[in-house]
């Protein structure tokens, strides 16, 4: 039984790694793509430095939310702040479920947001009063990164009171 | 809160005038200049391009020499420099400025002239570097590279290939004279070495006259090659002569930098005429577009009709000149938004969006109390709320002469923060559980600051409905604009069709909802409406659905056509439901705010209490919670736009209106006080 019990804070780590890892990834790769085109713009025109630092910027949220998912994590299941709840496999498992959609969904709309992003560089490089708009394209696609984060955040949080 | 009424101004004076006119009108900066139809009026064009590209040049050359300054002698700016504004000029000093521009000019001419001396003198000098060098390994030869031997002799100067002795050369000249069969010339040829490295020998080589071409060939045979550098002088005296040339050049170099520091003292001078033609060019492209005839020329354009009477009087009374106005209404009005203190900061993001188009509504002020709304839930913490309250308002209250544009987004921040603090207050929030942290951590002590509503943290679900909440009102606000402007223009059949339907089929359905005992399990909500009102709302949804099938295809003539269009429409439902849940984020970045917050706290306690843990402590709070503000306020800011501009915007706004912008003294550096 202690085995399994181990087993469960096991898996709930497992959870908390991957959603830090894909999400991190996602966004590294992608500030990181929107950084190089960023950068071709500068070359051209230093003004603009402030407005395509907030584009390369956009494709950095889903890191954050992959963080934020894995600290949640963490501190449920004890290993931050020191309380030692014993999680059962079945509770192991389901926080490793849970965190699932932020790690993927985040990896991915990193990427997909980063190529909006680019785009969005692009386009204010050549004509710098339509950056609301360029903001707007790569933002639409943040919003599944939220959604996903919420349905992570909801999950985790509602797991204690199944009593599992 | 509305567009400014605009009129079309067209003015007519006489061409003596005209400089002074286009002066004044430049100086007013409210006519948006527009191409005078020149065909039919007999009114002629002029083109301008030969003077413009002539001040160009001017001002080009005036901003590099500002630029060689600046690199000379760096100005000394401080850290909030960009919020000083431009400095105040009055006419006075304006007028004794542009007499003076021959003189600023001739500096700035004078400093590119420097500027080129210098890298003149630079490239030289690296020129003689090369020299030296390469005459160095022949420094101990006392006789002139192109020496070529006595009357009787010969003499070959030169290198060998390699690092090689005397007798090794000896030794092979004799080697390849036996190969070529040459005879009588190896016992006589005299080698001496002056210098070597590792690469090569120098050497000279002499014969008597008579054998001078069999040794050539056996030389050439050896890889013999003349010195990279020949002439006259003897290499000694010429290193020494070249060293005095560089001498010179670094002291020449040195004296033109002196001058260049000496002429920063025209910097302002030269920023005004930067100014000054940046005026020009603009004045000679209005030039381009007005109508002119023998003796008279015509403008034509849109003022702000507030200003319409002034500028009216103005001219007419100074020089005679013809102005008429007539209320505008063409489809190329240029749009200019007039906004309460509260609302017209936002005026700058609605531009990045778009400005409002032919007879659309001014969104800005119902834009705005959603604005601050939203941003401050998204921020939501007390202590970073305060914090931009104080940058803004110091900054505000301490640079009062900022460029209008950086103004606004202050005060536009200001606000943001004000209802940062407030959701702040509202949530719990004063740098993440900061409080609760330090006194846990340093004092051992349970504080806990309770928050005045609930913690999203503890009850995300109902953070969760009141996000949606706040997302229905801000998309049924947006229907409403939508009813407003349809009324206004008195569309009453539209506003039933387009707006009501709505309400009824959406609100209906959120009521619906509410009276579902599963709807209500999910949103652990603590009430449930009576069975009797949920009949009723979806009585109220159904009536709203079938309206829009059958209205909402109302511009078909075809019934079946008409019947599809409506049920597509009808469809379109489906996007209520996104948009609302759309609003979620508020939830999530209100948490991210929060969440991030509490593990930079975390992180700094995790090194105990005493004085290295408040050490530790302050170092990572000072460093988390810059990094958490930053982060979170562009957050903040993108998402708010969003929601404003896709779900908000979407419901009744397109925009597609041209700025106004007016022919001005648009300059950079000074500001020239109106009368």
């Amino acid at each position: 039984m202690e085995f399994m019990n181990g087993l469960g804070l096991a898996f709930a780590l497992l959870g908390a790694a991957i959603s830090a890892l894909l999400a991190g990834i996602g966004s590294a790769v992608g500030v990181g793509m929107a950084g190089e085109a960023a950068a071709g713009v500068v070359t051209e025109d230093p003004q603009k430095f402030g407005k395509v630092l907030i584009l390369q910027l956009l494709p950095g949220t889903q890191g954050i939310y992959g963080l934020l998912i894995a600290f949640i994590t963490l501190s449920q299941i004890g290993v931050l702040g020191g309380g030692t709840a014993a999680i059962s496999l079945a509770e192991g498992i389901l926080y490793f479920v849970a965190c699932l959609p932020m790690g993927f969904v985040g990896l991915w709309s990193a990427i997909r947001q980063a190529r909006a992003a680019v785009s969005g560089i692009a386009l204010v490089a050549k004509r710098p009063d339509q950056m609301g708009k360029a903001i707007i394209f790569a933002a639409m696609v943040e919003t599944y990164a939220i959604l996903a984060l919420l349905i992570s955040i909801l999950s985790i949080v509602g797991i204690p009171a199944l009593g599992l | 809160m509305a567009v400014m009424p605009m009129s079309k101004i067209n003015i007519f004076g006489l061409r003596k005038d005209r400089k002074k006119i286009l002066e004044a009108i430049q100086r007013m900066g409210v006519v948006d200049v527009r191409t005078f139809e020149k065909d039919e009026t007999g009114f002629d064009g002029i083109d301008t391009m030969l003077s413009r590209s002539k001040f160009q040049k001017a001002k080009t050359d005036c901003e590099q020499a500002l630029d060689i300054v600046g690199r000379y002698r760096p100005e000394s700016k401080s850290l909030f420099a960009s919020f000083d504004g431009k400095d105040l000029l009055s006419h006075e000093d304006y007028n004794r400025m542009v007499e003076k521009r021959d003189m600023i000019f001739n500096a700035a001419a004078k400093i590119l002239r420097l500027e080129k001396s210098i890298s003149e003198n630079k490239a030289k000098i690296i020129k003689l570097t090369g020299n030296i060098e390469a005459l160095t390994q022949w420094k101990e030869l006392p006789i002139p590279l192109n020496y070529h031997g006595t009357s009787k002799t010969s003499a070959f100067i030169g290198t060998f290939p390699e690092n090689c002795t005397e007798e090794f050369l000896l030794k092979q000249f004799a080697e390849i004279c036996d190969k070529k069969e040459i005879q009588g010339v190896a016992d006589i040829v005299h080698v001496e070495l002056v210098g070597s490295n590792e690469t090569q020998t120098c050497a000279v080589v002499i014969c008597p006259k008579t054998v001078s071409a069999e040794t050539e060939e056996v030389l050439r045979y050896m890889g013999f090659a003349a010195p990279v550098l020949s002439g006259d002088g003897i290499p000694a005296e010429k290193i020494k002569a070249f060293e005095n040339e560089i001498e010179d050049a670094k002291k020449s170099i040195k004296d033109a930098e002196n001058q260049i520091c000496d002429s920063a003292s025209e910097r302002d001078n030269l920023k005004f005429l930067v100014d000054y033609y940046k005026m020009r060019i603009d004045k000679y492209q209005v030039l381009e577009q007005l109508g002119h005839g023998k003796n008279t020329f015509a403008m034509t354009g849109y003022i702000p009709t507030r200003d319409a009477e002034k500028i009216e009087k103005e001219l007419s009374e100074k020089w005679g000149a013809a102005v008429e106005c007539s209320p505008a209404d063409g489809d190329d009005v240029p749009v200019m938004l007039k906004n309460n203190g509260f609302a017209a900061p936002l005026e700058g993001v609605l531009e990045t969006f778009s400005l409002p188009g032919k007879g659309e509504l001014d969104p800005t002020a119902a834009m705005a109390v959603f604005y601050y709304f939203l941003f401050g839930l998204m921020l939501s913490d007390a202590a970073y709320g305060i914090l931009m309250v104080l940058i803004c308002g110091i900054a505000l209250w301490k640079f009062p002469r900022m460029n209008e544009g950086m103004k606004k987004s202050l005060k536009m921040y200001l606000y943001c923060g004000i209802s940062t603090t407030f959701w702040g207050v509202m949530f719990g929030g004063y740098f993440g559980d900061a409080i609760q942290v330090i006194a846990k951590t340093f004092f051992d002590k349970d504080i806990v600051i309770e928050p005045l509503w609930f913690s999203p943290m503890n009850e995300p679900m109902r953070m969760l409905i009141f996000s949606l909440l706040v997302g229905i009102i801000h998309l049924f606000a947006g229907l409403g604009m939508k009813l407003y402007s349809l009324v206004r223009t008195g569309n009453w059949k539209d506003a039933i069709y387009d707006v009501i339907f709505w309400y009824m089929l959406v609100g209906g359905a959120i009521v619906y909802l509410l009276s579902m005992q599963m709807f209500v399990d999910m949103a652990s909500l603590s009430f449930i409406l009576p069975p009797s009102a949920g009949a009723a709302a979806a009585v109220v949804a159904g009536i709203g659905a079938l309206g829009i099938a059958l209205t909402a295809g109302r511009s078909s003539k075809n019934p079946f056509k008409r019947l599809a269009k409506g049920l597509y429409e009808l469809y379109g439902v489906t996007s209520y439901l996104s948009d609302i849940l759309s609003y979620s984020r508020l939830l999530a970045l209100g948490l991210a705010t929060g969440v991030i917050a509490n593990v930079f706290n975390k992180m700094g306690s995790m090194f105990g209490g005493g004085i290295v843990g408040a050490i530790a402590f302050t170092i990572v709070f000072i460093v988390g919670h810059t990094l958490n503000i930053g982060i979170n306020l562009l957050g903040a800011y993108v998402h708010t736009n969003r929601l404003q501009f896709v779900e908000f915007f979407g419901k009744f706004y397109d925009g597609g209106g041209e700025k106004y912008s007016p022919f001005k003294a648009d300059t950079g550096y000074y500001e020239i006080k109106k009368d």
